[in-house]
């Protein structure tokens, strides 16, 4: 017994002797003289950013946009001062637009904004995206602002919002009320409001809203259509 | 507000025209925009060193001399320009918390100077940046402690006051003894019968030459006994005599009876009172010569004497965190060891590691390289133990050198980092509220921009209380729709709607954008009382135009009591001219 009870104990011994030498090791490797893997440690940060964007002339834009040059010389200023670079990545501007709502979560509709606004869908706002944006929504005319809307609904772009879409955008807006809303928002009050959409809309009842079933019912609704030079005078 | 949100403002408004199409209720009318006229340049001269800058960039903070109309008592027709007789270096770092919202703190400057100029151009120093603000806290205190100790040699310099009374005088001379003679030979005295005493403790356990007759060596203490009991006898009367007399003279005497000094000398004379008492009792003779061990406490009674003892006592006070921390660490590495080493040393014969707390004392000796080479381990896995212990008890003690000596201040400063800033957080609130006086008409279009979502959806804003009450109160008789249509009333509402800025506060409804703009976020922040209540308080006006969709048939209740309230702003031509809108297009809104 005496040789089992030994044997047993040379075990425990070289387990001991075994953890202790991991252990060393592991400590060795923390303290950074040893390395187990292939790291590259240091170079990630360096990282210049070299995205900047110049926009185009001030002359050109004048030409693209019916604004005056003083305004759009306001607009670069407030747009340089936010985003040095020239650009606005998605979530700086989703992070931006955040800022005004505050009760509630404005990203998703940031979200949609940021594709209507980036048209040639380069994943950032140029200056020119954002100075065209801002002149149909401000100086344009009532068919250019409600083509606009409906490009803003029609997520996939397709020429067709479908109960989808809509719901998705309906869900963001009441997103972005917040949990303290009076009355509360219930879990189908977006669907029942896009419900109450299509039926207004959707002339043909083939369950998607065309430009046009849209531009007419549009501008058959009175309070649309004063509810859309509401805006007129921001700038 | 910083220059960065309010310049995209414009921008969600205009966006909010994806909104109109599916809107359920009429949109509210825009505010009335004041045509402003074009930004122009001012001038600003500031000894000579001309600055410029918009119009606006000063009118972002009206609550400041350069944002106000305060700058118009320093405009100087003959140069068209506003002249300030001031530092043109510091100036620059004011005009850029205008242009960019942040104030920061140069570090080459002097603070005081800095704080005048703060003070002069009506910016309060608490919304200095998070990159230079704990700079500049640090450097304000250096510099009013500076101060402080100033005044301090200032007052002890003074000559004596004649009509300081005796019990002030006494005070005095007792704090500094260099005041006077009397003081000086007091102080001596004490001093001298200090060391006397301690002196007499020592020599007292002394083996002395046994008296004749005796064949085992006695302490000196037993054998000149009656000696030794008149020394100490005389300096526990001169002891207890300086302890009364300070207790009279003291000016504060509670403060004095709690301080650490008197509770040394309280300590260092009641176990010769105890043993008078106790000379009779046999049973607790035993503690009564514990006691005496009391006595040393009498050597503590030198730090009044000497600067150095005072000053050491003082730092090991204010690094008593990182002591603490090193003994926590310690007994971490002892009780590891301790465990592991006993463990390893159970199977072997005759070990001395009995228990685990016998194998402490291992630990301890081992780590702190004493090797007093009483315990050993014997086996393999104990000698590697071992070697690890002593390996890392060198480097753990010899962790706390450096630290208290050479960078005790560092590592203060470095631990209590997280303190300070949440200790300062308050004083940042105060700066934060001053930030947020902002522009009236940002508010108003921010204001108009939140009702079109709500009109879009048909649901109002409210604050959180509100909403809990609501949902209580959903199936009681009490329109909790005019329960915070009153309130807000109640409270009046000024110029502007945001009334109730400051008393409530708002929890983050989502991270994603919390904190990573630093302004930004302050803001937002901020933003969450001012839109509570202002749309809590809207919705007082506006609730006329929503009973149509309400399912609260009491909400008709509320307009009564609303329609009262003097509003003197524009809000109010919203109000006159909201009911006849809503009026019109009550019939029209079901057609959705």
């Amino acid at each position: 017994m005496v040789g089992g009870g030994s044997f047993e104990f040379e075990g425990l011994q070289t387990i001991g002797i075994v953890c202790l030498v991991c252990m060393f090791l592991k400590l060795m490797h923390l303290l950074g003289l040893i390395n187990f893997t292939d790291e590259d440690s240091s170079e990630s940060d360096l990282e210049l950013s070299t995205v900047r964007h110049q926009p185009e002339g001030l002359d050109q834009l004048q030409a693209q946009t019916k604004f005056t040059k003083k305004e759009l010389q306001s607009l670069y200023r407030g747009f340089k001062n936010e985003c040095p670079s020239g650009l606005v990545d998605e979530e700086t501007f989703k992070m931006i637009y955040s800022q005004f709502f505050p009760q509630g979560d404005a990203t998703t509709y940031a979200h949609f904004l940021f594709n209507a606004f980036d048209i040639d869908r380069t994943g950032s706002i140029r200056f020119e995206d954002f100075v065209i944006g801002l002149s149909v929504l401000l100086r344009g005319s009532v068919h250019e602002k409600l083509k606009w809307a409906f490009n803003l609904y029609d997520i996939n772009k397709d020429g067709y919002i479908t109960k989808e879409e809509m719901l998705a955008i309906m869900k963001s807006i009441y997103d972005m009320m917040g949990n303290y809303t009076y009355p509360s928002v219930r879990e189908d009050t977006p669907f029942e409001h896009v419900e109450k959409f299509f039926q207004k809309m959707d002339r043909n009842q083939d369950g998607v809203v065309t430009i046009d079933e849209f531009m007419e019912t549009c501008q058959k609704d009175e309070n649309i259509m004063s509810s859309m030079q509401l805006f007129e005078n921001v700038i | 507000m910083a220059a960065g949100v309010a310049a995209w403002l414009p921008f969600a408004r205009a966006a909010a025209i994806g909104w109109m199409p599916v809107a359920s209720a009429p949109m509210p009318l825009a505010p009335r925009e004041k045509r402003r006229a074009q930004d122009g340049f001012i001038i600003l001269n500031v000894s000579g060193t001309k600055f410029q800058t918009w119009r606006s960039t000063l009118e972002r903070y009206p609550d400041t001399l350069l944002g106000s109309t305060e700058k118009d008592f320093f405009f100087n027709e003959e140069i068209n320009e506003y002249f300030f007789d001031r530092d043109p270096d510091i100036f620059r770092h004011i005009l850029n918390f205008y242009r960019t919202g942040k104030l920061h703190y140069p570090r080459h400057e002097c603070i005081s100077a800095y704080d005048e100029e703060l003070s002069f151009f009506g910016i309060i120093p608490e919304i200095i940046g998070d990159c230079c603000y704990e700079e500049y806290k640090d450097r304000r205190r250096e510099n009013a402690e500076r101060i402080q100790d100033d005044a301090d040699d200032e007052n002890n310099k003074e000559g004596v006051l004649p009509d300081m009374t005796l019990r002030q005088s006494m005070w005095r001379a007792f704090e500094n003894p260099h005041t006077s003679t009397l003081a000086l030979v007091f102080y001596y005295v004490t001093g001298f019968f200090i060391a006397v005493s301690v002196i007499a403790n020592v020599v007292e356990t002394v083996p002395c030459r046994a008296s004749p007759g005796m064949i085992k060596d006695l302490p000196c203490g037993e054998r000149y006994a009656l000696a030794f009991f008149c020394l100490d006898t005389a300096c526990v009367m001169i002891f207890t005599v300086e302890y009364l007399l300070r207790l009279i003279a003291a000016p504060s005497r509670y403060r004095f009876v709690r301080s650490v000094m008197s509770i040394i000398d309280v300590v260092a004379i009641m176990p010769y009172y105890i043993g008078l008492v106790m000379t009779d009792n046999e049973d607790v003779s035993g503690a009564f010569v514990t006691l005496r061990v009391f006595r040393v406490f009498r050597i503590f009674k030198f730090s009044r004497h000497s600067q150095g003892l005072r000053i050491l006592g003082y730092t090991l006070k204010s690094c008593a965190s990182e002591l603490g921390f090193l003994l926590f660490s310690l007994t971490m590495a002892i009780i590891i060891f301790a465990t592991v080493m006993f463990y390893a040393e159970k199977g072997s014969t005759a070990s001395k590691f009995t228990s685990i707390p016998a194998a402490f004392w291992y630990t301890i000796v081992t780590m702190t390289t004493l090797g007093y080479g009483d315990m050993v381990p014997k086996t393999i896995v104990g000698k590697i133990v071992g070697s690890v212990c002593s390996l890392s008890g060198v480097l753990v003690i010899a962790l706390p050198v450096p630290v208290i000596v050479s960078n005790f201040s560092r590592i203060y400063h470095q631990n209590q980092r997280a303190d300070k800033r949440r200790a300062q957080k308050a004083s940042k609130e105060a700066g934060q509220a001053f930030l947020n006086k902002t522009n009236l008409s940002f508010e108003k279009e921010h204001h108009h921009l939140l009702h079109c979502l709500e009109k879009t959806t048909n649901h109002k804003f409210v604050d959180e209380e509100t909403y809990e009450k609501n949902c209580m109160e959903v199936s009681s008789v009490n329109p909790p729709g005019s329960h915070c249509s009153s309130i807000s009333s109640q409270h009046g509402l000024t110029s502007t709607c945001c009334s109730r800025r400051n008393k409530k506060t708002f929890r983050l409804p989502n991270s994603s954008h919390a904190g990573s703009l630093q302004e930004l976020s302050t803001i937002q922040i901020r933003e969450r009382p001012l839109i509570s209540n202002s749309r809590s308080s809207l919705n007082a006006k506006m609730e006329d135009t929503v009973q149509q969709n309400s399912e609260h048939p009491y909400v008709t209740a509320a307009i009564i009591s609303i329609r009262t309230p003097p509003v003197t702003s524009p809000e109010g031509n919203n109000t006159s001219d909201s009911p006849d809108y809503s009026q019109r297009n009550i019939v029209k809104v079901s057609a959705l």
